[in-house]
């Protein structure tokens, strides 16, 4: 594979990251106005899936799994095949832990939730959002062979993630405990401390995959085998679709109370 | 020091070391209490850090499995004295306590040491190179002989060896533990665990329940590395790649399991825990450290599972030869894809229990803790989601086997191949539907109870299949009966005994009669034990040579057969006469007045006769490596690849590739044909990262 060939593709990827993240910002808005209006506990689920099939679907372009082994096995390609694979395995591994956490949360909260700020739930939300475009973004213009580009996208993602860490970790839970959500106090708390917890820990790593690639990346590592790129993405994307079923599970859904 | 052999060497720097580490911690501990406790749990944990490092210094030196260890001790040390010194600039009281370090430090502790361990083995050192943008050739090539077993080898092979190896060893550990307990129920009253008895801070009766629940997790962690052996040793070659998909990541894998198993044993000196296997809180939620290492022991042994699974998966999808197509893959293929599905996915939900439950402990977060408007019985569900599903990730691989040897040893086609592969997901698939019917008693919503009745006994179908496709591939053939055969058909009789004796648990009626009695004891080591430990055998027997280039002691394998079925036998029909009378499980003592002594007393020379028997097998093991009959070739006139190439297999398993042109279990059929070896058969496949590195070493 030519790192030209697919130059213009990639200029259609360009536009469409763009296009899929007005879509998501839409329905984060939409989602905020449902809650904070008739609150439907139905129609908050089906803007998350939705939100969740646009990322899983466009950012982590899951249509790229081939099951099927090409040809060549000993291509380059070929083994990037396998890795994926191998990501994807995981994922799906991880993802039991935060369907886990959410089994918790329905069966000690039910319909009720622990009293949030408001308005730093939808900041951190949408920093974490307009990471996930960062990267998109970072990793087309990779394949476009674009490195400064890519670098620009990359740290920008970086340190929106790592801003959405420190608003979750030192702000929210601070100020949480400060309203008397404490991890002992309540099951609410606990629960809340724990899936966010849980999500911190792996936006933590994501942080960390993200450095990797980088640094990487200024030594001129990647440019036809840029699959470590690759995979760095589609695990932060995967963060953010947890946080999308999160978000609404902890902010949205339900009654407040205290 | 040269000439004595490596492992009395071992033995001889156990000793020692114990004893200095015994003496460090007895030290220690005297400082801070102030009292000498020489029966108390920090010297014993010092003891066993420092004896178990030594043994492995003395057989191999400061490298590999050593070096892994020694990191672990003293990472464990260095979290602990960190956390603990924290907790000094914080002001609170009880730094120290009677397991010396405090609970969060232990905790925090036992975490840095499994880490520690993994990068003082090196298994993470290519992963740290590539990530600082280094390259790392492709392949390490291994010690000669024995000794490339003490380190991080990338070879399947040998990895599956490594999990064989150590599931035995833990199989040893946690008999040894059931032997003492079987001991003390020969009969009733309290003979040796009695209540004056200290030990590790326990009394007699509550050393029996941390011995008998580490006999439980112990003997579940064996079986999970059983078959992980099993399937890493054999999957590759029988799909015809050269290693698994992700050889790093297998190493990653077996090599949590040895912190694992550290952690496993000093949860036995730090106050051990008595709520069984299953660690339900409300007991788990005040039971002494001990419970707390049992919890990240679980959890580090479970990401050997995940880690494996995700690998078997990826190596089938992506690395079959040349014409292996879903419907000509062999059953024990299937069977790991099946096993591996389940594992990949719900393991993660015992973890997530245990963990809510640990940081219950630490933090206070009252998950669990009804009184703060918690839920013990989410913790069930949490927890049978994943250990329901796992009874199937133990047996089947081992069904697997029987699929897989039996049509060698009747000299007949596999009957319904079809039916055969499709069963093993089938069970998986409705495995997942099943968890509940280990909570008819917990005070769940009764509304549950019904559907989770039917849809276990809608397992017995595809159970079923398995049945009828053995029987039909027996009937009329030619059976011959060497050792591995023999268990075979060993653990189709054990295992029908133990699919049938798991309908009437379903049967809510009756299992509320039945739950927590020794019946259910006896129904699940039938299915363990005709599912995983009799299958278990027969694979080592039948790939043994495979392995070595020599076979193992008939005579010697049809005593450890005769002996261990019968004994077996008599153990667990008893245990479910008097189960279905009223013994209860985990209980220390019965009264003598249900008159269950004498069967207790059968019972137990049964499990004695038991445990010789696998003592015979280890000797046998041992002693056939050097000095086993020679057998170079096609031993059991297998259709399979790998017996159509000379043993021991070559580092990279074909030096030929071989393309199938037939069905696999065509036995006596004239002219068919399974596998054709030339040189286009197989993809070309190298393990690399970056496509131009060097060609591999052969
Ligand atoms: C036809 C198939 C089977 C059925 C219907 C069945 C049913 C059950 C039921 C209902 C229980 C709960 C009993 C109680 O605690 O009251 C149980 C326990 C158990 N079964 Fe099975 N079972 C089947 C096969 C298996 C297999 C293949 C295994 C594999 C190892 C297995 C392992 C266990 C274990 C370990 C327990 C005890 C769990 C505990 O309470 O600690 N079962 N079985
Ligand atoms: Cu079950």
């Amino acid at each position: 594979m030519g790192t030209m060939v697919h130059t213009h593709d990639n200029k259609s990827m360009l536009s469409q990251g763009i296009l899929i993240f007005i879509y998501l910002a839409i329905l984060t808005a939409l989602e905020f106005f449902v809650a904070i209006t008739f609150n439907s506990v139905v129609l908050l689920v089906v803007v998350a899936l939705v939100k969740a099939a646009l990322v899983i679907y466009y950012y982590m372009h899951v249509y790229k799994l081939n099951l099927e082994s090409e040809v060549d096995d000993a291509s380059y390609d070929f083994k990037a095949g396998t890795n994926r694979l191998g990501l994807w395995l995981f994922l799906i591994s991880d993802a039991f832990v935060f369907a886990g956490l959410m089994v918790v949360r329905i069966n000690l909260l039910g319909l009720s939730r622990p009293e949030l700020n408001q308005t730093l739930g939808l900041a951190v939300t949408t920093v974490l959002l307009v990471s996930s475009f960062f990267m998109n973004r970072g990793e087309t213009l990779m394949r476009n062979g674009d490195r400064q580009g890519f670098l620009k996208n990359i740290a920008l993602t970086f340190i929106l993630g790592l801003g959405f860490l420190l608003g979750v970790v030192l702000v929210e839970w601070r100020l949480a405990i400060h309203e008397g959500i404490t991890p002992s106090g309540s099951t609410a708390g606990a629960a809340f401390f724990m899936m966010t917890g849980m999500h911190a820990f792996h936006v933590f790593t994501g942080l960390i995959l993200l450095a990797i690639v980088w640094i990487n990346g200024r030594r001129g590592l990647y440019d036809v085998k840029s699959y470590p790129v690759e995979a760095a993405a589609v695990y932060w994307h995967f963060v953010d679709v947890v946080w999308i079923f999160f978000y609404p599970a902890l902010y949205l859904i339900g009654t407040a109370v205290h | 020091m040269r000439n004595i052999s490596p492992v009395w060497k071992g033995l001889l720097l156990l000793v020692i070391a114990g004893a200095i580490g015994y003496g460090i911690g007895l030290g220690l501990d005297a400082l801070i209490s102030g009292a000498l406790n020489t029966s108390g749990p920090v010297g014993a944990a010092f003891a066993i850090l420092f004896a178990v490092t030594a043994f492995f210094f003395g057989i191999y030196g400061y490298r590999g499995i050593t070096r892994g260890l020694v990191y672990q001790v003293v990472g464990t040390l260095l979290g602990a004295l960190l956390i603990t010194g924290i907790r000094a600039l914080m002001g609170l009281d009880n730094i120290f306590g009677v397991y010396l370090f405090s609970e969060p430090a232990w905790v925090v502790g036992a975490l840095v040491g499994v880490v520690s361990f993994l990068f003082g083995v090196g298994v993470v050192h290519d992963w740290v190179q590539w990530s600082r943008g280094i390259d790392t050739p492709e392949h390490h090539a291994d010690e000669p002989g024995w000794e490339k077993y003490f380190g991080v080898s990338l070879d399947h092979k040998v990895i599956g060896i490594q999990y064989t190896i150590t599931a035995l060893v833990l199989i040893a550990i946690g008999g040894t533990f059931a032997m003492i307990f079987r001991t003390e129920l020969a009969a009733s009253q309290l003979q040796f665990l009695t209540t004056e008895l200290r030990l590790f801070n326990q009394t007699g009766p509550q050393i029996y329940n941390t011995l008998m629940s580490l006999h439980g997790i112990i003997m579940i962690i064996s079986i999970l590395l059983g078959i992980s052996g099993i399937m890493n040793y054999a999957v590759p070659f029988l799909v015809g790649a050269q290693d698994m998909a992700f050889p790093r990541l297998n190493a990653f894998a077996y090599w949590v399991s040895v912190p694992a198993s550290v952690l496993m044993l000093l949860s036995l000196v730090l106050g051990g825990f008595d709520t069984g296997w299953t660690g339900y809180p409300p007991l788990s939620a005040r039971a002494p450290v001990g419970m707390q290492m049992f919890f990240l022991g679980v959890f580090t042994a479970g990401w050997s599972s995940i880690l494996g699974s995700l690998n078997v998966i990826a190596t089938v999808v992506r690395l079959r030869a040349k014409g292996m197509s879903a419907m000509r893959l062999p059953i024990l293929v299937w069977a790991s894809v099946a096993t591996s599905i389940i594992a990949l996915t719900a393991t993660q939900l015992i973890g997530l229990s245990f963990q809510l439950v640990m940081f219950q402990r630490l933090f206070g977060m009252p998950f669990f803790d009804a009184a703060r408007g918690g839920n013990p019985v989410l913790f069930q569900h949490l927890f049978w989601f994943y250990s329901h599903p796992a009874v199937y990730v133990f047996v089947l691989p081992g069904l697997g086997v029987i699929s897989e040897l039996l049509p060698v040893f009747v000299r007949k086609p596999l009957f319904g191949y079809r039916w055969v592969a499709m069963s093993s997901l089938g069970i998986a698939l409705v495995g997942f539907t099943v968890w509940a019917h280990h909570m008819f008693t917990s005070g769940m919503n009764e509304y549950l109870r019904v559907p989770f009745m039917y849809s276990t006994l809608l397992v017995a179908v595809p159970t079923g299949v398995k049945f009828f496709s053995w029987v039909a591939t027996m009937w009329g053939g030619k059976i011959e009966t060497p050792t591995p055969m023999l268990f075979v058909l060993g653990a189709i009789i054990v295992f029908l005994m133990g699919g049938l004796t798991g309908p009437p648990n379903a049967a809510i009626a009756l299992d509320l009669h039945l739950h927590d009695t020794y019946w259910v004891v006896g129904h699940f080591h039938d299915t363990i034990f005709g599912g995983f430990v009799f299958p278990f055998f027969a694979a080592i027997y039948y790939w043994f040579p495979k392995a070595t280039g020599r076979r193992m002691n008939e005579f010697w394998g049809k005593v450890h057969f005769w002996m261990m079925t019968p004994s077996f036998f008599v153990l667990t029909l008893g245990m479910m006469l008097i189960g279905l009378r009223g013994m209860r499980r985990r209980i220390v003592d019965y009264d003598p007045a249900l008159g269950f002594d004498f069967a207790q007393l059968i019972m137990t020379i049964g499990g004695y006769l038991i445990a010789l028997s696998v003592l015979i097998f280890i000797i046998n093991l041992f002693h056939s490596i050097k000095h086993g009959e020679k057998a170079e070739g096609n031993l059991w006139n297998s259709r399979s690849p790998e017996w159509q190439v000379p043993s021991p297999m070559p580092v990279h398993n074909y030096d030929v590739p071989f393309e199938v042109v037939g069905e696999p279990y065509d036995y006596g059929l004239k002219d068919s044909k399974y596998v054709e070896f030339s040189p286009n058969g197989q993809k070309h496949i190298e393990f690399t990262t970056e496509p131009e590195v060097q060609p591999h070493r052969h």
